[in-house]
């Protein structure tokens, strides 16, 4: 059986996540995962065998991603008004959780730089160096980012951070 | 033990899951000393958790059909001479996929693996079983989040079911009687893992609380005391019993879920397989039935039993 088609297949599941940690619409998420893919299809001979593909998807989606921010900045009566009520994805749950709902506001006033690393690493789980790859920055950067947004998470997070949240609820 | 001096770096990486076997152990000794550390590891730890909790549900979302399809277009492109066109395109294999990328998350990947430098047996083992914890904690997080996955056969003939899963794992396992912890058992289902197919029993107690024992093959030669994770809320007792690895997880408190592993670990120990199961002749076939009575099918979810095979390729 084809091991790398369910390989692709995991990467796509993870772009699509990690488009909707970005972008939080579903519609503009799944746009961006199709042009990512679209220009991956015109791009297919750089890839080359063996090498990361992952990153290369990943790399990709980013430029995409950095580009349609470019472009919706010249455009910026676009933005979508509904994009609050789409952005929670979990349909069968009914009551949300009072730390869910804290995150997502925290996550949402992150800088856009430190969020991508924060969501590539602690939700894709992506290597040091391939999120260092796929944002083109030094390592170094991709570390000082990293910290800076777990530290504002934390600090934000209400009553004293993430996880004392949690044990309240237990 | 390394002389270097360990830093905020060290933290992360041990967070993320990246640091070897005596870096890690570094790591560990320096938490133990710096309660500061240790709750910014707890923080960092939960805040992954909470990140998983609000975006995984897009992993169970059915991608749009431009998506697929150009998908399956760069599939074709970068495979090349992969000449089975048709398997992929099942809707199993992307719900394996989703899973697969849910139940490895915690690992660091299931495809980024095999990339870190060699550690000395004792710890690679000690990491084995640790992930393997991992995985059961994270499969519990997703098939306890939503009523319409929850178990992929229903415990209403728990013998078909242990046989059921215990040819997935291949190896003998069973759904232990905690009925005296006040858990019901529920339904189980099997679960690709780095040690190969798992199982998970899923209970159930009069609030409506859920925790799950995953079970699955151990390492030849391995042996391990009772081990004790936490990430976020969820709880996660493991050890190796046998030839095979437990993990009872819950989000319960240490002591609560300690409890109910004792119960697990008696009944284990007692080894309840005194008559063999009502049809052992084929318990595949009990499967579809099964299957439509949980009223899974639809959400291309039943097929989840399937997802080892990749790995086994």
């Amino acid at each position: 059986m084809s091991k790398f088609g369910v390989e692709l297949e995991v990467h796509i599941a993870s772009l699509r996540r990690y488009a909707r940690s970005l972008l939080r619409n579903r519609v503009d998420a799944e746009d961006l995962v199709q042009e990512a893919l679209a220009r991956a299809i015109s791009r297919s001979d750089s890839f080359q065998a063996g090498t990361n593909l992952r990153a290369w998807l990943f790399t990709i989606l980013h430029n995409v991603h950095v580009n349609q921010v470019r472009s919706r900045a010249s455009r910026p009566d676009e933005v979508p008004v509904d994009a609050v009520e789409h952005r929670l994805t979990t349909p069968a749950r009914q009551e949300e959780r009072v730390e869910v709902r804290e995150m997502m506001r925290v996550v949402d006033e992150l800088p856009e730089e430190q969020r991508q690393v924060l969501m590539l690493v602690a939700l894709e789980g992506l290597k040091y160096e391939e999120v260092a790859e796929v944002l083109g920055v030094p390592i170094g950067t991709v570390m000082s980012r990293l910290s800076r947004a777990r530290e504002a998470v934390r600090t934000k997070m209400a009553n004293g951070g993430a996880a004392a949240g949690l044990r309240r609820v237990k | 033990m390394t002389a270097h001096k360990l830093k905020d770096e060290d933290l992360h990486a041990y967070v993320d899951g990246w640091l070897d076997g005596d870096r890690r152990l570094a790591v560990e000794r320096w938490l133990a000393d710096d309660p500061e550390a240790a709750r910014k590891v707890e923080d960092y730890r939960a805040q992954a958790a909470l990140l998983h909790e609000i975006f995984d549900p897009v992993l169970r979302e059915e991608s749009a059909p431009e998506t697929q399809e150009l998908a399956d277009k760069l599939k074709g492109r970068i495979a090349g001479n992969d000449n089975r066109p048709a398997w992929h395109a099942k809707p199993w294999v992307r719900m394996a996929a989703a899973v697969m990328l849910l139940v490895s998350g915690a690992a660091g990947g299931y495809f980024g693996r095999g990339a870190t430098s060699p550690s000395p047996a004792q710890q690679q083992q000690r990491q084995t079983l640790l992930t393997f914890a991992e995985e059961a904690a994270q499969a519990h997080r997703f098939y306890t989040a939503d009523e319409r996955y929850q178990v992929e056969m229903g415990a209403d003939d728990p013998g078909a079911l242990d046989s059921f899963l215990s040819q997935r794992v291949g190896k003998e396992v069973f759904g232990p009687d905690l009925s005296k912890a006040g858990y019901r058992l529920i339904g189980g289902r099997s679960l690709p893992t780095d040690l190969g197919a798992g199982a998970q029993y899923m209970y159930i107690n009069e609030q409506g609380k859920r925790i799950t024992l995953f079970a699955g093959s151990a390492p030849a030669g391995q042996t391990n005391n009772f081990s004790f994770t936490q990430k976020g809320d969820v709880a996660t007792f493991y050890w190796i019993e046998g030839q095979i690895a437990y993990a009872l997880i819950g989000r319960l408190s240490k002591d609560e879920l300690m409890g109910i592993t004792k119960a697990v670990y008696d009944d284990v120990k007692a080894g309840r397989r005194l008559a063999p199961p009502p049809q052992p002749s084929n318990p595949e076939e009990k499967n579809p039935d099964q299957q439509r009575r949980e009223g899974e099918q639809g959400n291309g979810v039943q097929p989840v039993s399937d997802t080892h095979k990749p790995k086994d390729s």
